[in-house]
Order: structure tokens, then C-alpha cells, then sequence
């Protein structure tokens, strides 16, 4: 894995993501640097969906507690909604 | 429901208040003006918590989710950019105990979250929420947000905030300094100013509109900079000689300008603005007249604009300063290196020269700082009373535009910046 550099040649962090995958889901992560701090990078490489999540985002996901993620995980919480 | 802050309350009333017209003159201004504790008060109020003043760049929050700190006087400000892309301006406060809510200088948060008790904000303001929300009776009971500043606008990426509800757009604020914008940016092969070198800051134990004054008095270079100009051979000195064909120009709404074009016209030679010449930056010039035409060269001939635009934003060829006044006699002098969008080979040089001169060990801003602490400990003496405005007043001209103009080493800027100063300080009179 090579370092990812920003214009003026200092690393930034590494370049090629870390893939977590399964059979049902592929998601890149990475931490990206393009703004102010860093945040975290999400790519569902089955899509191409990007979602960037900031630290105090992070921290509020590492608490959430089980019930409500099984509430999210629901395909039409979302997602798969007939409104959407 | 997020709260706008805006300063509508008048001061005292008037027969309470300094008499601005006795104060300043046509050709002379009173020495308590840099001094008095109660006319600063009194600028908080009518000026800087009123029109539009400059807060930072959109290059500085590029991402949604960006946030830098900023500042409007005395109030400490973060300048955000949310979700949709909108920039904000909000004062770093908690609604709840009036607790500082970003420390960081610059950072990348959606929310925030003020470290005392925990109640959170999106990046607008709007409050997200609040721990243990039974004491006071539930969830989304309460709607006191981060206040914002009542309005914001940008001009060609230049961030300004008002406190103001209401006032002159920010378009009709800089009226003819805009154009001294646009000339800026059409540095860029792209069109676009970037301000992410970063900022220095440094404090000065002055008043701020000794620092305004200054930044367009063509009087003092030869002076107060002849040991820089000396050691680099620089031929910025003679620009602002009496034998100098540059004019100072009166921009009208406190705003002002040395130009200095018609002394580049008249040597016609592509980038003498930037103390080099083309073959130094070839790269860069061939951009420009790829992408400029025939326009190019009055470009690169003519250069970058040294304008200060009322009261806080001072454009020096390569840097860009913002003033922040903290009490009558202090203010600090944030700095950087102006980025010209697609010019990496003279993005660098702008850095390296701006260190030179605007840097910890550099010697411009050294010695101007020296002038404005002397300048604010002479100001106390008791006499005499008045500081001097009038050079040039008998040879001062209307250009093509209707526009105040005087000699290159004349005060035509200043008195400028004192007649739209004595009318905001007058408002309400």
C-alpha cells in the first residue's frame, strides 16, 4: 500500500482503501482528507454510494444501540421505501 | 429555529455622544479618535457590528462539513459550510451557558457539539439536541440555535458578514472596490482567488484605522520600507515617488486604492507588478495568454490591485490582510498569501515572498508595525492635538469614473476613509 500525498507532496494517509465485504454487501473505507479534518469514507462499491462520516458522526454510530440499527438494516426504512 | 444576531439598539443618546463633526475635519482629524475608549465602543457598534465586514474566503471550507474560526471585531465567529454547500457565519457561543463552541482553528465537523453540557448544533446553527431532555420536558422542546450573523454574501469568493437586518447590499457596499476584486482574480488562468496558505497573525498594539490609513498612504514607502527596498533592489520604491505617475484614488464608501497601472503602462513590461519578469514564471504566462488572448497582456502588464475596502479587507498585489480590532489601542493583523486558481509556479513564489515580508522574520509588516505602535503611544501625548489629512487636497482631481483622485504620495485615501467614517458614526445623530 502506498501513502496517498496531497499537492504539496506531504502524506496524507494511504491510498487504497480497506474493503469489507460479503456475499450481500461491498463497502470501501478510507479516511479522506480533502477538507478541513479528516472523516471517514464509505464507498458502496456496489453502487458507487458515497457517504462521508465526521468523527462526533463516527462516535453517535458507535453508541447507537443494537435496536436501532436493526431498525435501519429494515430494507424499507430507506432505501427501498415505495415513496422514494 | 436558529436566532439571527443583529445590532439595532442605538447608542446613547446624542447629546451623550463625541461630536463627530467638530472631530473630523476636511483636513485634519482629532487625536482622541485613536484613543478613546468610548468612540471604540461606539465603532463596535456603528461600524463593525453593523456593515458588511470582511470574515474569510469559500476556498477556506471547501467541503461541506468544513468549518474555520473566524472573526468580526471582538465577536469570535465560525464560518461553515453545510450540507447543501451554504456558507454560515455563526458567533461561537452556546445559547445555553454562553460557552465557546469550536476551539480549533479549523476543522471538519457536520455538528457540533458545546463541550460544557453537551447540547448540539448543526453546522447552520439549528440546535440537533440536548442530553437528559426530561428536564426540560422532552425532546425538541427547546429551539435556541448558535446565533448567525443576520446576513451573509459572497463576492467572487470573499466571505462578508453584516449584524445588521437591513443596510446596503454587500454588492452596493463595494460599489467600485469590486472591480478591484475582479482584477484580482483575473490573475488566475481560472479566474479564481484561493486563500489556503494559511494566516498569520499578529498582534498590534495600535488602533485599527492607523492600520486602514496606512494601507493606501503613499507617502511612507520610501521612508518606513527603504531598507527593504535597498537590500532587494526593489523598484517599488519609485512607485510611490513624487515623480510616480500612479494616483491614490478615493473609491468612494471608506474604500481606496493606490493604482498603480499607469506607472506599469508606461513600462509595458509583463509582470514588473510581481517584481519579475516573464521568463521566471514561463509556464504561467503562457497559460494566461492561452486563455486571455489578446487580453493577456494588459494582464500581466497591469497587474494586481493594492485597494483597501472599508474596514477591514487590505489587498496587497500578493497577500490579503484582514484587521481585527480588539479595543482602542490593539488589534490583530491576520495575513496570507494570495493563491491564484491554475498558477502553481507563481502560487509558490507569492508564498515565499509573502514570508519575506509578511512572515515572523519578514521585514514589510515589521516595519509597518513599528510606524502603528509608535503611532498609538504619540497619539496619547496631549499635543498637539490633531493628525494631519491634507496632503495633495490642493491638486486633487475627478478621474473618468467621477472619482476623487491624487498624486501617487497624496492623502486622497484617507480622507476618503474619514468622510464615510464620520457618516456611519453620525448615523442616528
Amino acid at each position: 500500500m502506498t501513502d496517498e500525498q496531497d499537492g504539496r507532496g506531504v502524506v496524507i494517509g494511504p491510498a487504497e482503501p480497506e474493503v469489507v465485504g460479503s456475499e450481500f454487501a461491498e463497502v470501501a473505507v478510507s479516511v479522506d482528507h480533502q477538507g478541513n479534518g479528516p472523516r471517514l469514507k464509505l464507498e458502496d462499491l456496489r453502487t458507487g454510494h458515497v457517504r462521508y462520516l465526521d468523527a462526533l458522526e463516527l462516535e453517535t454510530i458507535a453508541w447507537l444501540p443494537d435496536e436501532h440499527l436493526r431498525r435501519l438494516l429494515d430494507p424499507s426504512a430507506h432505501r427501498w421505501r415505495e415513496e422514494a | 429555529m436558529t436566532a439571527t444576531v443583529s445590532q439595532t439598539a442605538m447608542p446613547p443618546a446624542a447629546t451623550d455622544r463625541p461630536d463627530y463633526a467638530a472631530l473630523i475635519q476636511p483636513d485634519r482629524v482629532h487625536g482622541s479618535l485613536y484613543t478613546d475608549p468610548r468612540i471604540f465602543a461606539e465603532e463596535l457598534a456603528r461600524i463593525w457590528y453593523r456593515t458588511w465586514v470582511f470574515v474569510g474566503h469559500e476556498s477556506e471550507v471547501r467541503q461541506p462539513g468544513d468549518y474555520v474560526r473566524k472573526s468580526i471585531g471582538p465577536q469570535d465567529v465560525v464560518m461553515t459550510r453545510d450540507r447543501d454547500g451554504r456558507v454560515h457565519v455563526l458567533l461561537n457561543r452556546c445559547p445555553h451557558r454562553g460557552n465557546l463552541v469550536c476551539e480549533d482553528e479549523r476543522g471538519h465537523s457536520n455538528s457540533f457539539r458545546c463541550p460544557y453540557h453537551g447540547w448540539t448544533f448543526r453546522n447552520d446553527g439549528e440546535l440537533l439536541g440536548y442530553p437528559y431532555h426530561q428536564g426540560y420536558g422532552g425532546r425538541g422542546k427547546l429551539k435556541q440555535g448558535m446565533a448567525r450573523a443576520a446576513r451573509v454574501d459572497s463576492y467572487r469568493g470573499f466571505v462578508f458578514a453584516s449584524l445588521a437586518d437591513d443596510g446596503p447590499t454587500l454588492r452596493e457596499h463595494l460599489g467600485h472596490a469590486a472591480g478591484e476584486i475582479d482584477r484580482l482574480c483575473r490573475l488566475s488562468p481560472e479566474g479564481e482567488v484561493e486563500l489556503t496558505a494559511g494566516w498569520l497573525k499578529h498582534r498590534t498594539r495600535a488602533n485599527w484605522k492607523l492600520l486602514v490609513e496606512n494601507e493606501t498612504d503613499g507617502y511612507h514607502p520610501q521612508f518606513v520600507h527603504g531598507s527593504i527596498f535597498s537590500v532587494t533592489g526593489s523598484p517599488i520604491g519609485a512607485l510611490y515617488s513624487e515623480k510616480s505617475v500612479a494616483v491614490t484614488r478615493d473609491l468612494g464608501n471608506g474604500h481606496s486604492e493606490n493604482d498603480l497601472r499607469p506607472e506599469f503602462r508606461r513600462h509595458g513590461q509583463p509582470m514588473r507588478w510581481f517584481g519579475t519578469t516573464e521568463d521566471r514564471v514561463p509556464d504561467y504566462v503562457a497559460k494566461m495568454r492561452e486563455v486571455y488572448g489578446e487580453e493577456a497582456e494588459k494582464i500581466l502588464v497591469e497587474g494586481a490591485p493594492h485597494v483597501m475596502i472599508f474596514p477591514n479587507l487590505f489587498i496587497a498585489e500578493i497577500q490579503v490582510f484582514m484587521i481585527q480590532p480588539l479595543a482602542v489601542d490593539e488589534c490583530v493583523q491576520h495575513a496570507t498569501a494570495v493563491q491564484l486558481k491554475g498558477a502553481p509556479e507563481l502560487n509558490r513564489r507569492m508564498v515565499s515572498q509573502s514570508i519575506g515580508s509578511v512572515g515572523p522574520a519578514g521585514m514589510l509588516l515589521a516595519d509597518d508595525t513599528e510606524m502603528y505602535e509608535r503611532n498609538q503611544l504619540g497619539a496619547e501625548q496631549l499635543r498637539p492635538e490633531w493628525f494631519e489629512i491634507k496632503r495633495g487636497v490642493h491638486r486633487e482631481r475627478l478621474d473618468e469614473r467621477g472619482l476623487r483622485v491624487g498624486n501617487a504620495t497624496d492623502e486622497t485615501g484617507m480622507r476618503g476613509f474619514w468622510a464615510h467614517y464620520r457618516k456611519l458614526m453620525e448615523v442616528g445623530k
